[in-house]
């Protein structure tokens, strides 16, 4: 053994051991443990959420996400670093919060990059579209708003019929046909296509134009259904019966005590705390309380009783 | 001294092959709280076995095909039973107070490597391609934005997830690991607390 081995060892009986027979009983019983819990449980695979899906199952969910986006007034559209510049929803304790040093690193406009820019693509194969564009490029930014606005509102007196959408009667100007579009787009399976090609590569490497444009309402309505919003522990929940990264209920829990529930800025202080506690765990040798506390509570007692049984 | 020379008296003097292939243990080593360190390293083996064979075929393998589905779910258990045993282990390590005696260093290896592994097991969720996969992504990108990290991390960008699953965190837990149990073998198990009634430390 090492010389520091040797030392600290000096005194201490000790017993034959064979390292690779245990690691090698180890490796087989967690192997089987595996396979079972594989072959019995599986592992969770509740399928994506796709425009095509949404478009055909739930063109109304779909038309108001459309409709809210177009608005100029989505979340998505003050939401801060890394996507816009605004600096309302920047979540902070003191200072001017840790998304706002490094700034916008992924611009996104909600209404150009997830609306306008798709409907782009799908003008070239429709003329109806490519007049509405028009009419909406050239109108005022009042204009737009007041169009939008009364659209989305329409939308919530507008009724389902066989996959469309019967939207009551008004003064809509181009919306309709934009939003139709855009319908069209999502039937068509083309919609995340439409949203995330472009970046000068046949392929797409980065989805997050098509994850951000469903995130609100419909996203959010889904996770409700499957007990995963964060209202119910989120992200630490799992479709159906299966285990989810429980590893995070230390982080989670935080989200569901008031007033924290509610803050809104409860992810920088929640993000702050798990910062703290990790920095408690990783430096605990040396905080004075933390390194003496395994010897106040005896659970070392059970581990070591063959031990203490022989010396006391 | 050249730096190789160095390099062989560090060995020598740190990690001798007993200490690396021990055949004998002290005998205050008697309890299955022992092994807990040894069940995570197992679990990491299969994750990292069955991640090595998921990457070689792709995700679009592992979730269409019966037999890429069993690859996905031995993945999904296998990291299960990685957090399980890494936080028993880490537990138990911490109310022995295993960080004493100098061994204050193995412990924080030991934490960073715990905290690798949360990131890890983000990105694996982030990988998935399923549902859980895309309201992971954009649940979470609001805390990682909150906190600037998401200025450079994006929860929503499936390649960059993937390959920070597949390629750099594990070689930051692999590499993490092996230091942790170099260290652990070469300092050996810590002594237990004086028993009642001598003097304590």
């Amino acid at each position: 053994m090492s010389r520091r081995s040797d030392e600290y060892l000096r005194g201490v009986p000790m017993k034959p051991y064979d390292l690779v027979r245990e690691g090698l009983i180890a490796l087989a019983f967690v192997a089987a443990l595996v396979i079972v819990l594989a072959l019995v449980f599986k592992s969770p695979d509740a399928p994506t959420v796709r425009g095509e899906d949404v478009a055909k199952n739930h063109p109304l969910a779909y038309m108001k996400t459309v409709a809210d986006l177009l608005s100029g007034e989505s979340a998505l559209e003050s939401y801060g670093p890394p996507y816009t510049a605004d600096k309302e929803n920047i979540q902070r304790i003191v200072g001017p919060g840790p998304a706002a040093i490094l700034g916008v690193t992924l611009p996104i406009d909600a209404e150009k990059d997830l609306v306008i820019a798709p409907l782009e693509r799908a003008a070239v194969l429709n003329k109806d579209v490519a007049a509405a564009l028009a009419v909406w490029k050239a109108a005022s930014e009042d204009a737009r708003k007041a169009w939008t606005k009364a659209y989305g509102d329409a939308l919530d007196k507008a009724q389902e019929a066989g996959g469309f959408v019967k939207v009551p009667l008004g003064d809509y100007g181009p919306v309709p046909v934009m939003a139709m579009g855009m319908l069209d787009l999502g039937r068509a399976g083309l919609l995340e296509g439409a949203l995330t090609s472009g970046e000068g590569l046949p392929y797409t490497l980065d989805g997050t134009k098509a994850m951000l444009f469903f995130q609100e309402d419909v996203d959010q309505g889904i996770a409700y259904g499957y007990d995963m919003h964060g209202s119910q522990w989120g992200i630490t929940h799992e479709v159906g019966n299966l285990p989810g990264p429980w590893w995070l209920w230390p982080y989670a829990i935080w989200y569901q005590i008031p007033p924290l529930t509610t803050a809104p800025n409860a992810d920088v202080i929640v993000g702050s705390l798990m910062l703290l506690f990790f920095l408690l765990l990783l430096f605990a040798p040396f905080i004075p309380v933390l390194k003496h506390l395994p010897k106040w509570i005896p659970i070392y007692r059970i581990v070591w009783r063959d031990w203490y049984r022989r010396k006391e | 001294m050249s730096l190789t020379e160095k390099a062989q008296g560090y060995v020598k003097d740190k990690l001798t092959l007993e200490d690396a292939l021990p055949t004998k243990l002290p005998v205050y080593l008697n309890s299955m709280a022992y092994l807990f360190g040894v069940l995570t390293l197992c679990s990491l083996a299969m994750l990292i076995a069955s991640g090595i064979v998921m990457a070689f075929f792709g995700p679009n393998w592992y979730h269409v095909a019966p037999a890429g589905k069993f690859f996905n779910s031995i993945h999904f258990w296998a990291a299960q039973l990685f957090f399980a045993f890494m936080m028993l282990h880490m537990a138990t390590k911490y109310f022995l107070g295993a960080f004493r005696d100098g061994r204050g260093k193995t412990w924080m290896i030991g934490v960073l490597t715990f905290g690798c592994a949360i990131f890890s097991g983000f990105t694996g969720y982030l990988s998935a391609s399923n549902w859980s996969a895309q309201w992971h992504a954009v649940e979470a990108k609001d805390a990682m934005n909150a906190m600037g990290i998401g200025a450079f991390f994006y929860t929503t960008n499936y390649s960059q997830m993937l390959t920070l699953h597949v390629a750099v965190l594990p070689a930051f837990i692999v590499v993490l690991v092996a230091l942790h149990v170099l260290l652990v073998r070469h300092e050996g198990p810590v002594k237990p607390y004086p028993p009642k009634g001598e003097a304590r430390e």
